[in-house]
């Protein structure tokens, strides 16, 4: 990639670092999406294997903060994943990114817990360990199978999603308290709500917190597609007997 | 004369015959070699332990008391306790004797040979037939240490009192580390019996020197030959008790000669049995892992002491299942010893090893979770055509190896690029619900899915969602999980799981049923809570 090429990275793009395996399927997750992604590597052959494979990938000294202000870090990207196997590399890129853009999501692969907190300490707003990940799936499938199950089939396979919902202005649902509403008159589960204005943590509806919900506040439901889009429109359209049950 | 003698041994070989089959026939009999088999010879056999602890404890005591009663007189008790001993002894010495083979069956062979060729059958090369195989019984040298051990016992053969000693040798027999001591050994005879003649050659030079050059002198120590012999073993294994000293210079100089070769002999013997054990080791260790992990019956089989097969074991450990792990490299083969699992070093692609590890009948699941996808799926391939029904979890490090896992025979292919990957992409796309399906892929948080099964009997069989107050109990109902497909439904929000049912956010009136898995979110604490209340039926 050439240097007018970088100037094409806009605002939603997300830069890769780290072509293993690892970054590469988190790039075709992303790209399947629609999210424009850009690989990094500083290692040539990775890069021209990526680029043979059709992936947006650059060779890039990830240690030259020049380059990485070049590519976006600073400006217009605001997020990155670190994603080199070699757990050095990881901290010195998150180090470099976050000096450069404080506001700028880092998340960081791990090896194990020892070096998640060192990540975590260099600046990460989120460290992922595959591998404990894996381990704990394998635990489950031997230990409670149908669970995994289950939601391999329903949440992570193509019948229900995850899903947040803004709550707009003097929307109907303000004021109710999050303990109490069930969303009766759509198929969905109500888990959670998060109030961006306190903090970024995830209120379970199970926690037994009296929380009154309020504009801007996050729903986080689980159901299937259709009903999900139905809720969106009616919280869209403020539709009250439909929200409410009343 | 010819005549009689002919229908005699006609009547004979009929009979014998008839025997045989009737022994082939007889369940009983069969059971009762199987279980004598298991007792005595059968190193897998589960009453074997027990039976070998025994033998030990009465050989060990049985020699005890011979050796106390050289200066006690002990009287009835010692007599009554030597000929229970010995009886055992008899007995176990003939219950080897007609285990060793199936004698019947070697008749069967030769009687259903000559029929199928059109023979008159003949008894004589059958008995001959079973008479080499008792005495090759008779001559072994196990059966011949277990004959030792008896016949001194034996009023009229009492001078022999000292072989009685050789008891001590039958515990060769209940012990595995002595017999595999004395393998290892055997294994090296050719340069033990180098050593050997070597030792004997230096020997007798130096005797013969010693003997020639101090016999005639005045106040000398060596009287005769073997005294040169016994001075010249002493000096060389080092020990040099100092009784007999050579007196003249020759013989002092044979005596430094003496010791530098002793020195040699010593060493070269030291190393041989080193190497001979540091050739074994590997073996005797695996052996012995092996033989631990058919006797607890473990029956989870790890492949791979990576980064993946490292978690899962620590979960499994937490869990207390027993679980064997294989793992190639030495480095990690050395951390799953560390860490206190039961490992053994070697390839997971080989069968043999699979195999002795119980994949083919004993084991019920197999975790393929090496770092290497090539290796997972030839596991996974050679593991179920060895076992079809076993459960086998692989680790697909590539996306596009996860259909080669399936169609391997894998039944759970975790991936684990590819699970980041989702997550990268919700992280993206969805910041804020993404703590919940975090929480749901990896359970860091309290809060999770899980299941409650409906017991025949139990207080909700037959009722409906709508009765249970979920919310008091913070709790929301996620689904129910039924058995079996129940007909034609209309309900839009039942998914096929695999032959399941899985209904999704269950409506108020939804009934239900005994076997039924209620599928709740919450709080750990809650669930527990829940699932008390539902055994105690307090709901």
């Amino acid at each position: 990639m050439s240097g007018a090429g970088y100037a094409l990275i806009d605002q939603c793009a997300i830069l890769v670092f780290g072509c293993s395996a690892l970054g590469q399927a988190v790039a075709e997750q992303l790209t399947s999406r629609g999210y424009p992604t850009y690989l990094f590597s500083n290692d040539m052959d990775e890069v021209s294997d990526l680029l043979a494979k059709g992936f947006d990938a650059a060779h890039l000294d990830y240690m030259d903060d020049e380059r990485l202000r070049a590519v976006g870090i600073g400006k217009r990207v605001k997020t990155i994943f670190c994603l080199f196997s070699e757990e050095s590399k990881n901290v010195f890129l998150t180090l470099s990114a976050r000096a450069l853009e404080p506001e700028l999501k880092i998340v960081c692969v791990s090896e194990s817990s020892v070096s998640s907190r060192k990540l975590i300490a260099a600046g990460a707003s989120k460290v992922i360990d595959p591998y404990e990940i894996s381990g704990r799936k394998v635990h489950e499938l031997i230990t409670r199978p149908m669970i995994v199950d289950m939601l391999e089939q329903t949440v992570f396979g193509k019948y229900i999603d995850i899903a947040q919902i803004e709550i707009p202005e003097n929307s109907c649902l303000t004021g109710e308290s999050l303990f109490t509403q069930e969303l009766k008159n759509h198929k969905v589960i109500l888990l959670g709500v998060v109030d961006i204005e306190l903090s970024e943590e995830l209120i379970f509806s199970t926690s037994g917190i009296k929380h009154k919900l309020d504009a801007g506040d996050m729903l986080v439901v689980i159901g299937p597609e259709k009903e999900i889009a139905r809720l969106k429109e009616d919280i869209q359209h403020d539709r009250k007997e439909e929200l409410l049950g009343r | 004369m010819g005549f009689h003698e002919g229908l005699g041994s006609l009547g004979f070989s009929r009979s014998l015959i008839r025997l045989s089959y009737a022994l082939e026939d007889s369940t009983r009999y069969r059971r009762v070699k199987d279980f004598l088999y298991d007792l005595l010879e059968n190193p897998r056999a589960r009453v074997r332990p027990y039976f070998d602890i025994f033998m030990i404890l009465l050989v060990v005591s049985s020699v005890w008391l011979l050796i106390y009663e050289v200066r006690n007189d002990l009287g009835l008790f010692d007599n009554i306790f030597e000929g229970m001993a010995v009886s055992i002894f008899i007995l176990e010495y003939l219950l080897r004797f007609w285990i060793y083979n199936e004698s019947h069956q070697i008749i069967l062979k030769h009687y259903e040979r000559a029929e199928f060729i059109n023979e008159r059958f003949r008894v004589w090369p059958a008995l001959r037939e079973i008479l080499a195989k008792k005495i090759e019984y008779v001559t072994s040298p196990l059966a011949i240490i277990d004959l030792l051990a008896i016949i001194p016992s034996y009023r009229p053969l009492r001078f022999l009192r000292i072989f009685l000693l050789f008891r001590l040798f039958k515990l060769f027999r209940y012990t595995r580390s002595i017999s595999e001591f004395v393998k290892v050994l055997s294994e090296k005879r050719i340069e033990l019996l180098t050593l050997l003649i070597f030792m004997a050659f230096i020997t007798f030079t130096a005797a013969s020197a010693l003997f020639f050059f101090e016999a005639q002198g005045e106040n000398t120590e060596i009287t005769n030959f073997f005294d040169s012999i016994y001075w010249a073993l002493v000096t060389m294994s080092t020990v040099g008790y100092g009784d007999i000293t050579p007196q003249t210079n020759e013989g002092r100089i044979i005596t430094l000669i003496l010791i530098v070769a002793g020195l040699g002999v010593i060493s070269f013997f030291t190393s041989i049995i080193v190497s001979a054990f540091s050739d074994k080791m590997h073996e005797i260790r695996t052996h012995r892992v092996i033989s631990e992990v058919e006797r607890k019956h473990i029956d989870v089989i790890l492949c791979g002491f990576g980064r993946v097969g490292q978690d899962v074991a620590d979960r499994l450990a937490r869990d207390k299942t027993p679980f064997i792990v294989v793992e190639p490299d030495e480095k990690m083969f050395r951390l799953a010893q560390q860490k206190g699992h039961l490992v053994v070093q070697g390839d997971a692609e080989s069968s043999d090893l699979l195999e002795h590890l119980g994949v083919n009948g004993r084991a019920s699941r197999l975790l393929c979770l090496t770092g290497d996808d090539v290796i997972n799926v030839y596991i996974t391939l050679s593991a179920r055509q060895m076992n079809p029904g076993i459960e086998i979890i692989s680790r697909a490090n590539h996306r596009e190896n996860v259909i080669k896992m399936q169609r391997a025979g894998a039944d759970h292919v975790v991936a684990p690029y590819e699970v980041v990957g989702l997550i990268a992409a919700e992280y993206v796309g969805q910041p804020v619900a993404f703590e919940a399906i975090y929480a749901l892929i990896t359970g860091e948080r309290d809060e999770g899915i899980e299941t409650v099964r409906i017991h025949q009997s139990s207080v909700l069989d037959g009722r409906c969602i709508g009765d249970v107050n979920f919310r008091e109990r913070k709790l929301i109902p996620f689904g129910v999980v039924r058995e079996g497909a129940t007909q034609l439904e209309s309900n839009p929000y039942r998914y096929d799981l695999h032959g399941r049912n899985f209904y999704f956010n269950p409506e108020p009136d939804f009934v239900l049923q005994a076997g039924d898995f209620l599928v709740m979110f919450g709080h750990e604490f809650s669930v527990v809570h829940f699932r008390e209340c539902l055994e105690r039926g307090t709901l």
